[in-house]
């Protein structure tokens, strides 16, 4: 099975880090509902590819994860940022910089 | 996540799955819920859900593989994938996990025994800093029992032995627990006082020995060993302060050892430890501990903390001179006091104990551990060759799965979890086999007087041996057919019809097959030599004829009498033992044949004033008139001792052929006379020789033409208490008359000791090991050979399955039937030479491993060797005659229409 690519996966990690900072304790649904409409649309979560992200970040410390229920009574999996995951988020948002930076640059100058 | 949670998720790997699962389907229920908010129908939504969603079994394994450790849980698939393809072809599982069971459970048995015979530890504390102390610098080996000291030697290392380590001594014995009538010996140990707190042993009852317990003129006090007490008292606590029989000399037990101690000889537990200094009183001989020749006693110590053993031997070999001069043999002639001087005293690393099991027994258990592991190499082959067979099998499967993406080393891993598998299963089974066997193996090596107690509880070290043969068996015969399935091109694979490229030669699988024979043929010429020398040992005449005859040994020593009664006692015994019923005669002696005691003196015929030859003695024994004739020994010239040969009367005696050769040559011995020549170097009294036996075996069956002198029992009063009677029986077993010996025996005197055994037991306790390794090989020999067989049978059906086809054609275009057959049973016939011929090279050169074991037979008998590769010869074309007929019978036109 070949794998995704790792600039969609560090992309995701960042939209979801930055996403769980802005909004709180969340559930994997509500993270790829808010990334669909902070984007206004013009990002879709690949929703089979999320949960797999979340698992690794799980086990690399960035987010904690524990089982609630949601206002309509179901069972779900809350996810947290950590300090750990702030920190992350400080280096993934400096690299995504860089990279729209590096970007630009080509496009406007190349 | 922390290390031990990622390797935690390997174990939980199910309550992962169920997670991920949870958390997938919660998110589908949201995201139909939202789709039918905007307007869908349920089915609608949750079609469009899952299309979104995607591939859920793939997202839960990519969840699953981001765990670190995650490939491992995969094993379990691989497992299962596995176990299906085993069950769903039971009969290769069958033959390939039973001939590894056998492999493996045969190493692991023998391996059981090296690990309680040569490598476990004493079962004391700090066993490494235990030493041995020897008389001479080892040539080479393990310590054996063979430095036995004398009470005099021990006294005096003891005295000289502050700064150098603490030492105690032990020698074992045996002491008669009934009070007159049947024997009941029992295996004990003469210890020093301070053996126990040397070697940090506690006491589960009472307490154990002391110094103190050990000074001259003690008060004897025993300790029992914690099974003995038990067998003997039902409880350790009841021992204590109870009263033992020992030789008949009431002893009081103060105390029971520890449980987990078992004495300090491997294969030798002993039940009861008495001081040193009972000695004088059990054995009767006020002088017991002075006796400068009696050698009895092994010393054993321990280093001082942070010493090394080497300075502990400068130290021994400093103090050995004035150790070996204040104890010098004064009796002794001059060469032999030299000689007593120039001894030194060494350390061994004594973690193991002294034993001679180990020192019987470690080569032979060498050679049996190289004959398993040879076994197991020959199985791992034969399963190789089934698993080639089945990799080309399945080349299809493989190229499918390799066109489908599957990347070649996760096959070679599939494919090896199959191979471990199947060693691991093998291995389980073995295990099983191997207890059971080795405790069998084990009474190979018991005497009726003692079993050999071993510690045969698999430890660590034979679990992990176990382990390791397992893994290294399933890699070694799994890498390479792995590597073969995995090694295909997919296109050609699937193209091709089960001919074509599948239908090429195994070169691997031939190979194999060359190599299982020859190292059958190997095993085959070991098991030959082994058994044939068995074989002669058990066949041979050994100048006496074993069968019927009855020894009842009978000790006079309680009676309280002196010499002189005793020998009146002993000779009016022989005379109501001749008159009994079913008796057709009796004699007695001072010892029987191959009883393992014995007597030999350094002889200087008539005409000599010395010695001749330091290095060569004649072994001696008193008999009784008619002892020839009970034991089937034939007279070659003379007389028998008579009647008259009695104190007062000349003394003379009857030689064997050996003696006469080699101190009378030329000429007749009969009328000529020798002396013996004492420890003193002083020659004796004259000998006249008045009868000349045929040869007999006097101490081993396998011992050479040993010079024998026969002198009368009734010659001398320094006999001893001891008497070995023989009766030979008219017929049935010779046991059946002890009860009325033992009447007759106590009717002489109520205190008489008495113990039975029959020649033919006597004779067959002395060939132990021969037996030992005779069985084992020749087991293993046949093995190998059957399992070769199946080797090569499996080969060439396989090859004349692969090659329907060409036969086929063949037949059809006119081919003679018997060419065919020629053509195959040649085939088969290139592999059987082939490994005939490594095989009686390997066996050349492998015999000097068992060399030393063969009697009467050279380690490269042409006889055997020949019939050996004869005998393999004829069965493996046999085995390959039956795929060479049937190909020899294809039906042509059948065979073609097939494809």
């Amino acid at each position: 099975m070949p794998r995704r690519s790792d600039i969609l996966q560090g992309t995701l990690a960042l939209l979801v880090l930055k996403t769980l900072t802005a909004q709180g304790r969340m559930h994997g649904y509500a993270i790829t509902a808010h990334i669909q409409t902070a984007s206004r649309e013009l990002l879709r979560v690949e929703e089979g590819s999320l949960y797999p992200a979340l698992h690794r970040m799980e086990q690399d410390g960035w987010v904690r994860a524990e089982w609630g229920v949601t206002e309509k009574n179901r069972e779900a999996r809350f996810y947290t940022i950590t300090a750990a995951g702030k920190r992350q988020l400080a280096t993934e948002l400096e690299s995504w910089a860089r990279l729209t930076e590096g970007v630009r640059h080509v496009v406007q100058f190349a | 996540m922390s290390f031990f949670r990622r390797l935690g998720n390997l174990f939980r790997d199910d309550a992962l799955s169920a997670g991920a699962e949870r958390e997938m389907s919660f998110h589908l229920d949201e995201r139909v819920d939202d789709l039918m908010r905007a307007g869908m129908s349920r089915p609608d939504a949750e079609a469009e859900a899952r299309r979104r969603f995607g591939n859920r079994t793939v997202m839960k394994e990519q969840t699953r593989d981001a765990d670190l450790l995650g490939w491992l849980a995969s094993v379990a698939d691989d497992l299962r994938y596995a176990l299906r393809g085993l069950r769903g072809n039971p009969g290769f599982a069958a033959i390939a996990i039973l001939s590894l069971a056998l492999g493996i459970g045969a190493n692991a048995a023998i391996f059981t025994l090296v690990n309680a015979v040569m490598l476990r530890s004493l079962p004391v504390n700090d066993p490494a800093s235990l030493i041995a102390v020897t008389d001479e610098r080892p040539s080479q080996g393990p310590v054996s029992g063979s430095a036995v000291l004398t009470n005099p030697i021990w006294e005096a290392v003891r005295d000289r032995s502050s700064g150098v380590g603490s030492f105690f001594a032990y020698g074992d014995t045996r002491f008669d627990l009934s009070t007159g009538g049947v024997v009941r010996r029992i295996p004990a140990y003469w210890v020093s006082g301070g053996a126990f707190q040397v070697l940090g042993v506690g006491a589960a009852a009472g307490r154990l020995l002391t110094a103190g317990d050990d000074v001259r003129g003690c008060t004897p006090v025993a300790v029992l060993s914690s099974g003995f007490a038990q067998r003997q008292f039902g409880a350790a606590g009841a021992a204590v302060g109870a009263s033992l029989p020992l030789d008949g000399h009431p002893v009081t037990i103060v105390g029971v050892t520890d449980p987990a101690f078992t004495g300090m000889e491997i294969g030798n537990a002993p039940a009861i430890y008495v001081p040193l200094c009972a000695r004088p009183i059990i054995s009767g001989d006020p002088q017991a501990l002075d006796h400068r020749g009696n050698w009895f006693l092994r010393i054993m110590g321990r280093l001082p903390p942070g010493q090394s053993i080497e300075v502990t031997r400068s130290r021994l070999a400093a103090m050995a001179p004035s150790v070996y001069q204040a104890t010098l043999p004064g009796n002794w002639g001059r060469e032999y006091q030299h000689d007593y001087l120039k001894r030194t005293l060494w350390a061994e690393a004594g973690a193991g104990g002294t034993s001679d099991v180990r020192h019987q027994y470690s080569k032979a258990l060498t050679v049996l551990l190289v004959v398993v592991g040879v076994v197991l190499l020959i199985a791992c082959a034969n399963v190789a060759n089934l698993l080639l067979a089945r990799a080309t099998a399945r080349q299809r499967e493989m190229a499918v799965r390799l066109a489908m993406g599957a990347g070649r080393g996760r096959l070679v891993r599939q494919l090896l979890t199959e191979s471990l598998l199947l060693a691991g299963l093998g291995a389980s089974l073995g295990i099983v086999f191997a207890r059971w066997a080795s405790a069998l193996l084990v009474r190979y090596l018991a005497t009726r007087n003692g079993s050999v107690w071993l510690d045969l509880h698999p430890d660590l070290r034979v679990l992990g041996f176990a382990v390791a043969v397992a893994v290294a068996t399933g890699v070694l015969f799994g890498l390479a057919p792995a590597w073969r399935a995995t090694r295909v091109d997919p296109q050609a694979a699937m193209k091709a019809q089960s001919r074509g490229t599948t239908a090429a030669r195994l070169p691997v699988a031939r190979a194999l097959v060359i190599g299982q024979i020859a190292l059958s043929l190997v095993l085959v010429v070991a098991a030959g030599l082994l058994v044939g020398t068995f074989r002669r040992l058990t066949t041979m005449n050994p100048g006496f004829r074993r069968e019927g005859v009855l020894v009842a040994t009978v000790d006079f020593g309680n009676s309280g009498l002196d010499s002189a009664r005793q020998r009146l006692m002993r000779d009016d015994l022989l005379e109501k033992l001749r008159a009994l019923p079913g008796v057709r005669s009796a004699a007695l002696s001072f010892t029987s044949p191959i009883s393992g005691s014995g007597w030999n003196e350094q002889v200087i015929a008539d005409g000599d004033s010395v010695v001749r030859d330091r290095k060569t003695s004649v072994d001696f024994n008193m008999v009784s008139p008619g002892w020839f004739q009970t034991l089937g020994t034939e007279l070659r010239g003379g007389r028998d001792i008579a009647e008259g040969d009695r104190i007062g009367a000349p003394f003379v005696a009857v030689i064997n052929e050996a003696m006469a050769h080699a101190y009378f040559p030329g000429g007749s011995p009969l009328g000529r006379s020798f002396r013996i020549s004492g420890v003193d170097g002083k020659p004796g009294h004259p000998f006249q020789i008045v009868g000349v036996v045929e040869n007999a075996k006097y101490g081993k069956l396998n011992e050479e033409l040993q010079p024998i002198a026969y002198v009368p029992n009734s010659q001398t009063d320094w006999f001893g208490s001891e008497a070995s009677y023989e009766l030979r029986v008219a017929a049935g077993d010779p046991l059946a008359l002890s009860a009325q010996v033992t009447a007759a025996a106590l009717a002489e005197n109520h205190a008489a000791q008495l113990d039975f055994v029959t020649l033919t037991r006597q004779v067959s306790e002395s060939i132990r090991r021969p037996r030992l390794l005779a069985t084992v090989s020749g087991f293993f020999g046949g093995l190998a050979l059957l399992l070769a067989i199946i080797g090569l049978y499996g080969t060439m059906a396989y090859g004349v399955a692969q090659r329907r086809n060409e036969i086929g054609i063949r037949l059809a275009l006119g081919a003679a039937r018997s060419r065919v057959l020629k053509m195959v049973l040649g085939e088969a016939g290139t592999l059987i030479g082939l490994g005939a011929i490594f095989g009686l090279a390997g066996a050349l050169a492998a015999t000097k491993l068992v060399a030393s074991f063969l009697y009467g037979v050279q380690r490269n008998d042409p006889l055997t060797l020949a019939l050996s590769a004869v005998v393999l010869g004829l069965v493996a074309l046999a085995a390959g005659a039956i795929p060479a007929w049937r190909a020899a019978s294809l039906d042509p036109a059948e065979t073609l229409r097939a494809d």
